[in-house]
């Protein structure tokens, strides 16, 4: 048989109670914050994992915010195009009306009238703004790209946002890929990271095989293009940009009509031809970019649902459990209590007077 | 007849020592270290009379303590144990609390921000208010990592203190344990046993093991020496050793850090024996300093010196966002005298050493949220790859060799503080079951019971009534023999 001594039984008793009141804590902490995981300590990789839950969430809500952007930028830029777009497909079909002799000369200076109205239409779409920023001026975002006489004073600076991790979009088109020639026009998207070899990750937002199956063939054979501002290239390049871009081509047909000459407006019609086309290559293009973009949100839309699920399995206790336990262990520590009262005041003394 | 009456004598003197021996008892039973006594009685020598041998009544031949050495030993080695986790655990979770953010907001969630609020600046480079967002986003990060380190500075100061506390009480206890030796030594010339100092005294051995391992034995003079396991003698007899505290300069400690205390014993300050002590606080304060804090020390500053010199050279090859005038041959010429590229974003630092509580701007972009680049090519507001090249450092390897990003060292570091606290804590829980076991069993042997110590007073109470009873007998035989004279 075990000797018991005061010593023991004051032990046993505040051991108990201890035992009863320390799990009741350790629930009601529980119960308050209804977290399972309070500290790292109670479930190291498990919080650990949550962190970087909390991390991607924290950057998925940062990449809708870039979606916006991006989606806000695409959309402008395809209004604006849609706009040049039947800026020009009325002057090309003036063209062709006037390229006939049926027309004569004074009818001719009345559509000069008309031409020049569309021209100044082309140069305020040209100078298109979102916010502060000129969205043809590559990136040379704060200064109108275009003069009135119709030079471009940007440069071929591409835009990129980073949609989904790794996921970079362009989300600009700068000025002298819409108003110059098609020739001069790259189909490659490029990693924005491609100067930064510091950083060895980041891809383009699309392949770029994809791309050149999309674009007429002739399109894709220029691979990279320096990204200098168009001011300072070669006097080739400027030449050749003021003959074919997209105001020259109009204030050529308002010469043409001022001086009569039918030859030059015939010879102007492949000129907007292949403008028009050029806009609805561009357009197609920033349709698809839009739609690319629109694939990342329902993607990190979907994934942040997975994500807080995953966290609430990590992080988050059961109530039901929380506070079944709970009213358990009430009843356990009201029982060491009843006990601890028998155990506590009885001596041998309050018997043997 | 004189005979009759010296029995009774006898049996009414153990009686009364019986009771005396009991009410110290219950006098003492919640006296914490107290072992109950009980007197140690044996019959007289018998004597021949009139050739038949008989008793002469009883003796009390000493009080002993009801004492078990080994399980003495025992809880002394428990107690140091348990210290050791318990003081582990308190530590450990102070660590934690300065990493916590399971539930908060804390260094990862502020990195992930900073990298945010590149992106955002990507979004519009041109906007002068996500410039100062950023700003103020990253004056939290280097809040934060000058909290971490002040924090974790403060441990190992609080830890010297509590270090320096500790020697005061060992000395303490020391004298005291020597001059009960020396009491003890004289109460015991004459062979006997004092229980209560000797209680005493292992109270206070208790009381020193709570601070690292002890062990006790007495020598061949019969002295009591006390010895500080892996260190050596703190107590022979009546002969205390005093121990002594130094604070180091930065170069000498063994944490780097300016004034860090270490343990000399008195009188040979060349020879620190502050990493020889084992289990109990001293050792469990000592190891938290040198190795958990240090090592968390010297991880943040890493992570921060990384961090800057990251974002630094990225930073430095972007142009301000500013017009820039350039020169014949194209190259950028400053602005107001100031450079306009090649410009740091955080201030360089030299080493590693400190990086978390050095961290700050660099003047440029405190002067001026202008001087944030975002372009790789000069005037080009609208270049935002500075940005995203910054803001794509959150997913690069940049620590540890290239293996791990940024956030991953950082999670790894939480993950290993939970681990450890996680542990301490079991041990903790675990040495304390021990522990209360082994003084459970101490206390039933020890221990005072009151219902045995009242059932011993009524059983000597009655005995002392029956050796009165006796005399009383005696008394009266006494009489009836007189009175025949008195007759006659």
């Amino acid at each position: 048989m075990t000797r018991v001594s005061e010593n023991s039984n004051m032990a046993a008793v505040n051991l108990s109670i201890n035992k009863a009141k320390s799990k009741l804590e350790n629930l009601q902490m529980k119960g308050a914050s209804l977290k399972e995981v309070n500290r790292p300590s109670d479930n190291p990789i498990g919080s650990v994992e949550a962190l970087s839950i909390g991390s991607i969430t924290g950057d998925n809500e940062q990449y809708l915010k870039n979606i916006n952007h991006a989606l806000m930028q695409l959309n402008i830029s395809e209004s604006t195009l849609e706009q040049l777009t039947e800026v020009m497909v009325k002057a090309k079909e003036m063209a062709v009306g006037q390229a006939s002799d049926f027309y004569d000369e004074k009818i001719r200076k009345n559509v000069v009238m008309e031409i020049t109205q569309l021209r100044n239409q082309a140069l305020a779409l040209a100078n298109q703004r979102l916010g502060p920023r000129f969205i043809f001026g590559g990136h040379s975002t704060l200064k109108p790209p275009f003069d009135k006489d119709g030079n471009y004073l940007g440069d071929s600076g591409k835009i990129n946002l980073e949609v989904a991790k790794d996921l970079f979009v362009p989300i600009n088109v700068p000025g002298n890929e819409v108003f110059f020639s098609a020739e001069k026009n790259s189909s490659r998207i490029e990693s924005p990271m491609k100067d930064i070899p510091e950083i060895h990750r980041g891809k383009p937002a699309i392949e770029e095989e994809k791309f050149n199956e999309e674009l007429p063939p002739e399109e894709s054979v220029e691979v990279s293009r320096e990204l200098a501002s168009v001011k300072i290239n070669n006097d080739l390049d400027k030449d050749f940009a003021a003959r074919n871009n997209i105001f020259s081509q109009l204030s050529s047909f308002i010469a043409a009509l001022e001086n009569n000459d039918t030859k030059v407006i015939q010879s102007l019609l492949e000129g907007f031809d292949e403008s028009i086309s050029r806009l609805i290559t561009i357009r197609t293009k920033i349709g698809s970019l839009h739609s690319s973009v629109q694939i990342a949100k329902n993607g990190i839309e979907g994934q942040n649902l997975q994500l807080a699920e995953k966290k609430s399995l990590l992080l988050d206790a059961d109530i039901a459990e929380v506070f079944s336990d709970l009213t358990k262990q009430q009843q356990v520590l009201k029982t060491t209590y009843n006990s601890s009262k028998g155990l506590i005041n009885q001596t041998l003394l309050d018997f043997i007077r | 007849m004189p005979d009759v009456l010296n029995i009774g004598l006898s049996g009414l003197s153990a009686a009364k020592k019986g009771i005396e021996t009991t009410s110290h008892n219950l006098a003492n039973a919640n006296t914490e270290g107290y072992s109950r006594q009980r007197i140690n009685q044996t019959t007289n020598t018998p004597v021949t009379q009139s050739g038949l041998i008989h008793g002469t009544g009883v003796r009390v031949v000493d009080v002993n303590r009801i004492h078990d050495p080994f399980l003495e030993k025992k809880l002394t080695s428990t107690i140091s144990a348990h210290e050791y986790f318990k003081e582990r655990n308190v530590q450990m979770e102070q660590l934690e609390n300065i990493f916590n953010e399971v539930n908060g907001e804390g260094m990862n969630q502020l990195l992930n921000k900073f990298y945010n609020s590149f992106r955002d600046l990507a979004n519009q480079p041109e906007n002068e208010t996500v410039r100062s967002v950023v700003r103020d986003g990253t004056r939290l990060i280097i809040q934060d990592f000058h909290r971490m380190r002040e924090t974790l500075n403060a441990m190992a100061t609080g830890i010297d203190g509590k270090v320096t506390n500790e020697i005061t009480s060992i000395n303490q206890i020391s004298s005291h344990l020597a001059a009960l030796n020396k009491k003890i030594a004289e109460l015991e010339a004459n062979g006997q046993e004092t229980g209560d100092l000797r209680d005493q005294r292992d109270l206070g051995v208790r009381e020193l093991a709570k601070s690292f391992n002890i062990s006790t034995y007495a020598d061949e003079k019969n002295k009591f020496v006390v010895f500080a396991k892996g260190v050596g003698p703190l107590v022979i007899g009546g002969i205390s050793q005093e121990l002594k505290v130094g604070k180091l300069a930065k170069a000498d400690s063994a944490n780097n850090m300016d004034g860090s205390v270490e343990i000399f014993v008195e009188g040979r300050p060349n020879f620190p024996i502050s990493g020889k002590f084992s289990g109990g606080i001293v050792s469990s304060l000592l190891i938290a300093r040198n190795e958990d804090i240090f090592k968390l020390q010297n991880k943040i500053d890493s992570i921060a010196y990384d961090f800057i010199n990251t974002v630094n050279a990225i930073h430095r090859r972007g142009f301000i966002n500013r017009p820039i005038e350039m020169d014949a041959e194209g190259n950028p010429i400053e602005r107001n005298g100031s450079p306009v590229t090649g410009i740091n974003f955080f201030k360089h630092l030299d080493s590693r050493e400190n990086a978390s509580a050095l961290i700050d701007f660099s003047e440029a972009v405190k002067d001026d949220i202008n001087n944030i680049a975002t372009a790789l090519e000069p005037n080009s507001p609208g270049d935002n790859r500075i940005a995203l090249a910054i803001s794509k450092l959150q997913h690069e390897k940049i620590l540890n060799d290239g293996n791990s990003t940024l956030e991953e060292e950082y999670l790894s570091v939480i993950g290993n503080i939970g681990l450890e606290t996680g542990k301490a804590k079991i041990d903790s829980e675990h040495t304390e079951g021990l522990l209360a076991q082994t003084q459970a069993i101490k206390d039933r042997l020890s221990g005072v019971s009151i219902d045995e110590e009242t059932a011993n007073l009524i059983r000597y109470q009655h005995s002392f009534e029956a050796s009165a009873k006796v005399l009383n007998t005696v008394d009266k035989m006494f009489e009836t023999v007189l009175g025949l004279g008195g007759r006659g």
